[in-house]
């Protein structure tokens, strides 16, 4: 199976959430401006001329203010009976005078309501739509679907099977890059289409039981290396996104064209499959154009992208299917733990960097190989949490999925002064000369032993005075079990050297760049004789114990223990202190020849 | 002196972009210059179009057109992109 399918979504705001605000242009905020309508009109009506010209279906999900507008009622009629368009819903776009009048906020982002008002918006919506087309809709979506949503709407309205459900790495970037205004916390979810569990959006049902009944996909499908390294709004299949980046040359932007092929490039990783997601809002469109960028520009860039996935279209490289179509074709060839991987190549920077992302029920995770294969982000799904957000909970903006290592966030190998980032990797010492391999760069091969995915890198020298030592590193994500076993193997005969292997892991916990609460986290090491606990209390503690059976963190604010276990000579853990908030565990062996083969395990804590 | 407004495009602070912040730009009609609100960039369209031109500098593959993925361990394989190509 060989298949590129692409989903595109148009949504008719007329009341557009970033034109609808003119802050310095000396007017006030008028939602109901006749000329705003008239002119989100124009753009969705061009929006879908444009993929209709190129051949390509699209999906409409029809906003609130839409559904008291019969003209975009009718075109949405017309555009299915004659392009086989699907009419959809969109729970966003919600902001309009009807809008206002009824529920008297200003607030947009369904998942940021109370529970109350989710239930009754939902209902509200469903019911006009029903009012509007006779029937429900199967497709549905927001920037950020939350569980409760998701479940409710499953729960009264059977019909929805797909639905736009999160935007990758959405978060602290996004509201850094909008000069702290930008309140869509949401990252840590996984960049391709997933099934979500019922406990908690962002992660992969593990069954049938914990199935939410609907297939969710991202918002956009994002540059895995620049939107996590950078702003992340900048590097998707979003032309006028890729504008804002100011990644474009003479109003040329390959770029996009290069960020459509990868992701066809990665279904040789994912059985054939790959994705596309393209959702423009009319904002992204103005007639006033949107930053540098004029409205002639910003309209080249959409006839460009379209244009491109229409001569895949003719050339029998892309499927372009309604969600709902995805959702049926997505759940006739996935099953629940089959794992979403990304092999990443820069296609910006030029910078040779190489990430690879794994996703699965049980975590998503991140390895650098700019740093040697070292871990840089990695999120405990296992966990399953039951993270409520809107108004009335813990939660109120915050929808991201906790980290246990983000390496931009809380630091990665570098540090300043002291201290330890996020990251796990290797450190090898030999007397007094110790090597992280955070330091030495690389590239990855992908492979599958059986169910299990592997990554293996090209070996690398590790340099000391007086000698120099060939390493592999080997990591097998065991499908369907929340472990990464690790072998680091040595390639050259070292003489009469023993090297010291460290493998640690130095974590965290969060959402954001900054470190809440430790004190409920519990070092333990033990071994068939012995075991040692500590308590977490910032003294900078350091235990260790012979022939390690487990060296593990229990955190309770996550519900998560992260364990490791395999060949030693003895384990560790170190407890963080108040500059240096974090928590290391490690196993160490020393050895002159041969490997080092431990597993790192993510649990979840009853 | 009057109030700040937006100009003709909505420029974006240059100096606010090249530190991942999106900050719009103010126009002071009376000294015919752009400045920002959270840095201490202040010019007029020249230098706003010259410094977002220095900025792309880092995007070192903004006009290739990759031609193959190559092997999971090897280069890409690309060229100059040439205009209208798809």
């Amino acid at each position: 199976m060989d298949k590129f399918i692409v989903n595109i979504i148009h949504r008719p705001e007329l009341s557009p959430e970033y034109a609808e605000k003119v802050t310095g242009r000396g007017k006030k905020e008028n939602v109901g401006a006749d000329d705003l309508h008239d002119e989100s009109l124009d753009i969705f009506v061009f929006q879908q001329e444009t993929a209709h010209a190129n051949g390509l279906k699209t999906t409409i999900q029809i906003t609130y203010a839409s559904l008291f507008n019969d003209i975009i009622v009718e075109m949405a009629k017309h555009d299915h009976e004659v392009y086989g368009d699907e009419i959809a819903l969109s729970l966003l776009g919600l902001p309009c005078k009807q809008f206002k009048e009824k529920y008297k906020t200003k607030d947009f982002c369904i998942w940021m309501f109370s529970e109350e008002d989710k239930m009754a918006i939902i209902d509200d919506c469903f019911s006009l739509f029903y009012e509007k087309f006779g029937f429900y809709p199967q497709s549905t979506g927001s920037y950020y679907l939350d569980a409760f949503s998701i479940n409710y709407i499953k729960e009264k309205y059977p019909s929805v099977t797909c639905a736009v459900a999160t935007c990758w790495e959405e978060g602290p970037k996004a509201y850094h890059t909008c000069n702290n205004s930008w309140y869509t916390f949401m990252d840590g979810g996984p960049w391709a289409p997933w099934i979500p569990s019922k406990h908690n959006t962002h992660c992969p049902a593990m069954s049938k039981e914990d199935d939410s009944g609907i297939v969710a996909i991202p918002h956009l499908s994002r540059d895995l290396i620049a939107c996590f390294d950078g702003n992340g709004s900048n590097f998707g299949t979003h032309p006028q996104n890729v504008l804002r980046g100011l990644v474009y040359k003479d109003n040329e932007l390959p770029y996009f064209f290069n960020l459509v092929d990868q992701y066809r490039h990665l279904g040789k990783y994912n059985n054939g499959l790959a994705y596309n997601m393209v959702f423009v809002g009319p904002g992204w469109l103005n007639k006033a154009g949107r930053w540098e960028a004029p409205y002639e520009l910003l309209k080249k860039s959409y006839e460009d992208g379209m244009a491109y996935y229409g001569k895949l279209k003719k050339e029998g490289k892309c499927d372009d299917m309604t969600m709902s179509e995805f959702a049926d074709y997505y759940r006739s060839v996935k099953s629940y733990d089959e794992p979403e991987v990304a092999l990443w190549k820069d296609i910006l920077y030029g910078s040779q960097k190489q990430y690879f992302w794994y996703c699965d029920p049980y975590m998503r995770a991140c390895l650098d190989f700019n740093q040697g294969g070292a871990m840089i982000d990695l999120r405990p799904y296992v966990a399953q949490l039951d993270w409520k957000c809107g108004i009335g909970t813990d939660h109120v903006y915050d929808a991201s999925y906790p980290y246990l290592i983000q390496a931009n966030y809380r630091a990665g190998y570098f540090t300043h002064y002291a201290g330890a980032g996020t990251v796990k990797s290797l450190k090898v010492s030999c007397g007094s000369e110790e090597i992280d391999l955070a330091l030495v760069r690389c590239k990855a091969s992908w492979s599958k032993e059986g169910e299990d995915t592997v990554i293996t890198t090209t070996p690398v020298e590790i340099k000391f005075s007086d000698f120099t030592m060939e390493l592999q590193s080997k990591f097998i994500f065991k499908r369907g079990t929340g472990e990464v076993v690790i072998e680091r193997n040595i390639l050259n005969d070292i003489g009469d050297h023993e090297v010291m292997f460290d493998e640690y892991f130095t974590g965290a916990f969060g959402t954001t760049e900054y470190q809440s609460d430790m004190t409920k986290l519990k070092l333990i090491c033990e071994s068939e004789t012995e075991c040692e606990t500590v308590d977490f209390n910032y003294k900078c503690r350091t235990v260790d114990v012979k022939d390690a059976t487990s060296v593990r963190v229990v955190i309770p604010d996550v519900e998560t223990i992260v364990e490791m276990t395999g060949d030693n000579d003895f384990g560790e853990f170190e407890e963080g202190h108040a500059f240096s908030p974090s928590y290391r565990i490690s196993l160490k062996k020393k050895l002159n020849k041969g490997g080092m083969r431990t597993c790192l395990k993510l649990q979840k804590a009853d | 002196m009057s109030q700040a407004t937006k100009g003709r495009l909505n420029y974006r602070c240059p100096q606010c972009f090249q530190r991942d912040i999106d900050m719009d730009l103010f126009y002071d009609a009376d000294k015919k210059e752009y400045y920002c609100l959270r840095c201490c960039f202040r010019g007029d369209e020249e230098k706003i179009l010259r410094m977002n031109e220095q900025i792309k500098d880092k995007y070192g593959l903004i006009m290739a057109r990759i031609d193959s993925f190559g092997e999971d361990a090897g280069d890409l394989e690309y060229h100059t992109y040439k205009k209208g190509e798809l």
